[in-house]
């Protein structure tokens, strides 16, 4: 079997005149995989591609070497959270999970459904109608019935929506161990700490765009050249240093906040190399050296922007 | 077809409010049975009422729009609420998903019709009541909801408002066009399932087909509009 359980080939899809994807290629395999996004970036259409519930305007999606649009057998490997869209009001938990383990062919639905609750830790209310549940638990729904069949694939949009720290970890871990297990894990946000915890791997999509795609040291790597900023802490308040450091022309800027030194440079390879020499060469003693916005966050809004620039 | 799929959308088409509604709807040629049956004067010609309400009433205009919204509801309400992605991500068949659904809603909708129909029968011919009267309005009424159903789901998965589009046919290609022109009455269904009806009780005009092409025009509406419904299915976006 392929490694490639999703192939993307220049697939691009609009709405009137809006993009929503363009020209995204790219696979997935085994393990997690985050599609990371502002709102409107594209990550639901992707995903929706990938379960076969929007036609491509141009390019192929291949799920598991299928069309899933032609092939609905393939939908018993594929287990789907879709963001939007509560699970029937007027059954239970256990029904509606149960029901979908049915339509799945699981062998014994209602205990299948019984345990997909338990692991997401709704096994107390299961009897209850999901029209009374609250936000958090209409979600944790939805995972059950997606893991209930025990798909290889899983597909989330948005999974962590609404629910609490705890849950939120719960759910991480959970989907942490179906990568480790071999599955291949989706999981789509636009809230940067949660891929960031849960993937390996990340996708970062950008007014349909796929502006990175690689693990998260992978993507930083890719925009080494831009401007870094690192915030130093030294014992005689830094002015020695940071006249060096201005006279080696390695830094672009320096200002001093809270009695720290707080250096912008384009090199941060050099200026991670000449730092010591210079500390040392002024006698200035380092307690701390902390880089500034180096969190994924950071460099997510400036591939958002890189991008932007580049359609401008 | 797909029992679950059945058993889930008669049970989520029934618990809605509209189901009232059109629970009254129905309800309306039982009532002016009830009137006539308490109101009619010594040498009424009870067939000719009960033929009329059928056919001028009924068939083309009650159960019409009761098959109309039920058969867009089935598909175009879980699309419309996305718990129709639950449905489409499985290995279920497209065709199957739509026959099964299309079949809710005509169980549905006879949940609705066939009270009033039989009920309706009783009180306007009362001990004049043979089984041709109830058989034959029973199976033309059946099958021309079963052929409204189909083509209203598949309107729900090709027009963005496919409830204005399913009355302006009811209203105004059957209710107007195709009483005035022959030729029209072979594009409504309402006119084959009347045709059926004709079996057994008088009809002012000729019925556009006999009773076995009408089974067959019937039939093969409901076949087209869901084949057509599942292949919309696999290409439509849905949320």
């Amino acid at each position: 079997m392929s490694e490639h359980v999703i192939e993307f080939e220049g697939v691009s899809h609009w709405y009137g005149d809006t993009v929503a994807v363009a020209d995204l290629s790219f696979t997935v395999g085994p393990g997690v995989t985050g599609l990371l996004g502002h709102n409107g970036a594209g990550k639901s259409t992707a995903l929706k591609l990938c379960g076969g519930f929007v036609t491509p305007r141009s390019g192929s999606v291949r799920v598991f070497g299928v069309d899933p649009r032609h092939d609905p057998a393939v939908y018993r490997r594929i287990g789907i959270v879709p963001d939007h869209s509560p699970p029937w009001p007027f059954l239970s938990a256990v029904d509606v999970v149960a029901m979908c383990a049915t339509l799945r062919g699981v062998a014994d639905p209602r205990a299948a459904a019984e345990q997909a609750l338990d692991d997401v830790g709704l096994s107390d209310v299961a009897g209850r109608t999901v029209g009374g549940f609250s936000h958090g638990m209409r979600q944790r729904v939805k995972l059950a019935q997606a893991l209930v069949h025990q798909p290889d694939l899983l597909l989330l949009d948005e999974p962590l929506n609404g629910l609490d720290p705890a849950q939120r970890r719960q759910v991480v871990d959970r989907l942490r161990g179906l990568g480790e297990q071999g599955k291949t894990v989706i999981v789509s946000s636009h809230v940067l700490q949660e891929v960031d915890r849960t993937a390996a791997r990340v996708l970062v999509l950008v007014n349909g765009h796929l502006v990175a795609d690689g693990e998260t040291l992978e993507i930083r790597t890719l925009i080494s050249d831009r401007p870094r900023s690192v915030r130093l802490a030294a014992t005689d308040g830094g002015r020695s240093l940071a006249r060096e450091l201005v006279a080696a022309a390695v830094v672009d800027a320096i200002r001093f906040e809270d009695g720290e030194l707080v250096v912008e440079t384009a090199d941060i390879e050099r200026f991670s190399r000449l730092l010591p020499a210079v500390a040392q060469s002024t006698a200035t003693r380092l307690e701390r050296v902390e880089p500034v916005g180096d969190d994924l966050e950071s460099v997510y809004a400036y591939l958002h922007e890189r991008a932007r620039a580049r359609a401008r | 077809m797909n029992a679950v799929i059945v058993r889930l959308t008669v049970r989520a088409l029934l618990l809605q409010r509209r189901s009232l509604a059109l629970a009254a709807l129905a309800a309306a040629p039982l009532l002016m049975s009830f009137v006539f049956a308490i109101a009619a004067r010594a040498g009424a010609n009870h067939r000719l009422f009960y033929s009329t309400l059928v056919q001028e009433l009924f068939l083309p205009t009650v159960a019409a729009l009761v098959a109309l919204v039920v058969g867009v509801s089935a598909l175009g309400d879980e699309r419309e609420d996305g718990t129709v992605l639950y449905l489409v991500a499985t290995p279920v068949p497209r065709l199957v998903l739509v026959g099964s659904t299309i079949a809710a809603a005509w169980i549905t909708a006879m949940v609705l019709l066939v009270p009033s129909l039989l009920l309706s029968a009783v009180l306007a011919l009362g001990s004049r009541l043979t089984a041709g009267d109830l058989l034959w309005p029973l199976l033309g009424t059946a099958l021309a909801c079963l052929a409204y159903c189909s083509a209203s789901a598949w309107l729900s998965l090709r027009v963005r408002r496919p409830i204005v589009v399913g009355v302006l046919y009811i209203l105004l290609w059957e209710g107007s066009i195709a009483t005035f022109a022959a030729s029209a009455s072979k594009l409504s269904i309402a006119a084959y399932g009347r045709a059926l009806v004709a079996q057994a009780l008088p009809q002012s005009n000729p019925p556009v087909a006999g009773p076995v092409a009408s089974v067959v025009v019937l039939c093969i509406v409901v076949a087209g509009a869901c084949w057509l419904g599942a292949r919309l299915l696999s290409r439509v976006e849905l949320p």
